[in-house]
């Protein structure tokens, strides 16, 4: 009974269509156009050749190479290079000194610089990147071509000039690829932001358009059954949702995902419970509606922020570290890394399924206040 | 000319009439209160303690040496010394290192194979296996970075002993003919704060303020209390001045709260701060005026006061990608650059940015405050045309 009603509420009002439905298929649509490349590729650079000799001709050339790095502007002045990255023009600069190639040649060790601006981090660290390489790459090659006139050969000069070499593996996600860094996590929030705020709405708007007495009297009293059988038709919506989230992150996009498909879905189905629970206690909690999603609405925007899917939470400070656990998307973030990026086995990671599993149960402790209020049909105006 | 000073007059005292109205609705709207004092209040204060640390240090690095000789111990403890990492064990074997890893007591594994010291003693290149977990992208770079500068430290000093009959200073350049050096613009220390909190700061007085302007549209909607307007509306030309009247409170308010954000905040976290502050008022108030109208031109598809929450909280992050700060700019698809140029927080967020943390004049960002004053007038244009159809309505 309640359950159809429920079905003739969610496909009569537009609001719930949009915002689950709508809303989630949008962020998917807007997360995967943006870093389908994985990593932002031609980021704008502006150098300043002073020298304007072969090498430092060479050197510019190099870096219009790097898949990351645009060559956008040759300024004539360092002025000019900084007026561009303060237009935002440029997230950088390489400075070529004069009579670079003339010091090299007479054996008076120059000195390039370069410049990021760490404003935009991400620009800032993958231009430092390229613009580091760049320039060990360039003694390097000055120091090859030296030995080489000595009449080394190529093997010989490169573990004379490199003795130690640094091979990097980096474990489950070896391009760095940013889309699986951020998608994995950030597509599953944003559902939970719409989870956690549409189901208090869904909640108190019985209170408010006064039909909330009407429901108990269905349901002979239970609040219970009128819990389930008004999230039941949520739930399945949601579970068809995020079943297309990570069909989408795992199959479509292949994103790596080392324990399957089927584990992460039962983390997600795990985590869009602990969600609705989640927004039945705040509801509960404080059942004027507008104060309630205010709640729900600072609760998801600051899950983000403690997740640590960006910061690491083992860097945040002690207190904080204890808090993030009471975020469901710190624990989904946690399970994401255990199953899909590194692939480890279920005892490793039970804890992070303990406490989703914990978070069912707050709808049973806070059931009575939400009879009460349903039965005294209070909506504060 | 007598009855055009009247409709002055009288057009200034409804204006304070409906800026008084409006006032005192969201004084008594704790949900609005909310949203205009206590959000700016104490967000930036929690979102600022979360980043506060800036940087990852002492990532957990654990060592396998096979080889155990004394190159790979000085290398070791090279690293072991650095900022960036924490040698927290060392490993017989990779399985116990990964097992470490498992248990999350290390983020990452540096790999000496037992040939290693052999390598260099026969002038062969001698490999070096780094690791790392990948959730964290900060300890990924908190290695790499480490491992780099040690093993180009080493290098040095293996290619100076190699090199006989040599002064200190030949020797080193051969070794490097060419030196560099890197320079961090801005945000001196890559920290996360400095980099993400401006442009939180801007987003949230955009994000609260459209939804509370909805929050408050849609309880006019509820309670059907457009009547209370209806004293103005004897009078033509109603809607500019309920319009402006209702811009100016919020103007009132977000003035107050702005400098809160812009100006104390930054303070509190100490991030870097070399704005002309004249000049970043007088962008703050197209700012604020362009995100006024932009709310209430959202306002339409508002039409009961709890749907703000549901349909606009979600579309903060959306905004904070597609301003191209955390994603850069150069690297949005042109579809969406274009959308971004609809939402004032994309000419906000880089305005300040360029004002705030890289120093630049008013002249320098023209182009983000013209785009303010274009989208101020189109946004006033359709906020008014919004509100006369709602006007109508209420009157029929």
């Amino acid at each position: 009974m309640i359950m159809v009603r429920e079905w003739r509420i969610l496909t009569s009002r537009r609001i719930y269509l949009i915002a689950m439905v709508g809303a989630p298929l949008l962020c998917v649509l807007f997360f995967f156009s943006l870093m389908g490349k994985g990593l932002p590729e031609k980021m704008p650079v502006a150098v300043v050749d002073m020298d304007n000799s072969n090498i430092s001709r060479r050197l510019t050339r190099q870096l219009d190479n790097f898949k990351q790095t645009d060559v956008v502007a040759h300024c004539t002045s360092f002025h000019e290079a900084r007026k561009l990255v303060q237009k935002g023009s440029a997230y950088g600069i390489y400075y070529i000194p004069e009579g670079l190639e003339h010091d090299i040649l007479s054996f008076r060790q120059p000195k390039v610089s370069f410049y990021t601006n760490n404003s935009y981090i991400v620009a800032g660290s993958l231009l430092f990147r390229d613009m580091k390489t760049l320039s060990i790459l360039g003694s390097a090659y000055v120091a090859r071509e030296l030995r080489y006139a000595k009449g080394q050969t190529e093997r010989q000069a490169m573990a004379e000039i490199q003795p130690i070499a640094i091979e990097t593996h980096p474990i489950g996600n070896p391009w760095i690829n940013y889309a699986v860094y951020l998608c994995n996590t950030i597509l599953p929030g944003l559902l939970c932001v719409m989870i956690i705020i549409t189901t208090v709405f869904a909640l108190g708007s019985e209170v408010k358009s006064r039909r909330s007495n009407e429901l108990l009297r269905i349901a002979k009293d239970d609040i219970m059954t009128v819990m389930i059988g008004k999230l039941l038709p949520h739930t399945l919506i949601y579970f068809l949702i995020i079943t297309f989230i990570e069909v989408m992150l795992y199959s479509y996009m292949h994103f790596p995902c080392q324990n399957g498909l089927g584990s992460m879905l039962i983390v997600s189905y795990l985590f869009v419970l602990a969600c609705e629970s989640i927004a039945v206690f705040f509801y509960a909690l404080i059942p004027i509606l507008r104060i309630a999603l205010s709640l729900s609405a600072f609760f998801c925007m600051l899950s983000f922020s403690i997740s640590g899917f960006t910061f690491p939470v083992t860097e945040m400070h002690p207190i904080l570290q204890t808090w993030a656990n009471v975020f469901p998307l710190r624990h989904f973030f946690l399970l994401y890394v255990d199953n899909a990026l590194n692939g480890i086995s279920f005892c490793y990671s039970w804890v992070s399924y303990l406490a989703l599993v914990l978070f069912m149960f707050l709808p049973l402790l806070s059931s009575w206040r939400l009879k009460t209020v349903y039965k005294y049909d209070v909506y504060d105006i | 000319m007598k009855r055009f000073f009247k409709q002055i007059k009288e057009g200034i005292s409804d204006l304070l009439i409906v800026w008084y109205d409006e006032l005192r609705s969201i004084l008594s709207d704790a949900a609005v209160m909310l949203l205009f004092f206590a959000a700016p209040l104490l967000y930036p204060l929690i979102y600022g303690f979360v980043y506060n640390q800036e940087v990852a240090k002492e990532a957990k690095l654990v060592v396998v040496d096979l080889c155990n000789s004394p190159e790979s111990r000085e290398f070791r403890r090279l690293c072991d010394a650095t900022r960036d990492v924490n040698v927290v064990a060392t490993c017989t074997n990779m399985e116990e290192a990964r097992e470490m890893l498992r248990r999350k007591e290390a983020y990452g594994i540096l790999k000496f194979p037992s040939e290693f010291s052999k390598c260099l003693a026969s002038k062969e290149k001698a490999n070096i296996q780094l690791y790392s977990d990948m959730s964290s992208l900060l300890y990924y770079k908190c290695f790499l970075l480490t491992a780099t500068e040690v093993s180009l430290k080493m290098n040095k000093d293996i290619q100076i002993c190699r090199m006989e009959n040599a002064t200190e200073r030949e020797a080193e350049v051969t070794i490097t003919p060419l030196d560099y050096e890197e320079v961090a613009f801005y945000n001196t220390q890559s920290g996360f704060d400095s980099f993400l909190l401006p442009a939180f700061l801007i987003l949230l007085i955009q994000q609260t303020l459209i939804i509370g302007i909805c929050v408050l549209s849609g309880d006019t909607y509820d309670r059907k209390r457009f009547h209370r307007m209806t004293p103005i509306l004897r009078h033509k030309r109603g809607t500019f001045r309920i319009v402006f009247g209702k811009a100016l409170c919020y103007l009132m308010i977000y003035l107050i709260s702005s400098f809160y954000l812009l100006f104390i905040v930054p303070q509190i976290f100490s991030l870097p701060q070399i704005g002309n502050p004249l000049h970043i008022i007088s962008f703050l108030l197209p700012y604020i005026v362009a995100c006024t109208f932009f709310g209430m031109t959202l306002s339409i598809f508002i039409k009961e006061k709890e749907a703000p929450y549901v349909l606009l909280v979600f579309l903060s992050l959306i905004f904070l990608f597609i301003s191209g700060v955390s994603w850069p700019g150069s690297a949005v698809p042109p579809f969406w650059k274009y959308v971004s140029y609809l939402i004032p927080s994309t000419f906000g967020i880089h305005g300040f940015l360029k004002l705030n943390s890289t120093g630049a004049k008013l002249s320098d960002i023209s182009f983000e405050y013209i785009s303010l004053l274009i989208q101020i007038v189109i946004y006033f244009i359709s906020a008014c045309l919004i509100y006369r159809h709602r006007i109508k309505q209420e009157c029929v």
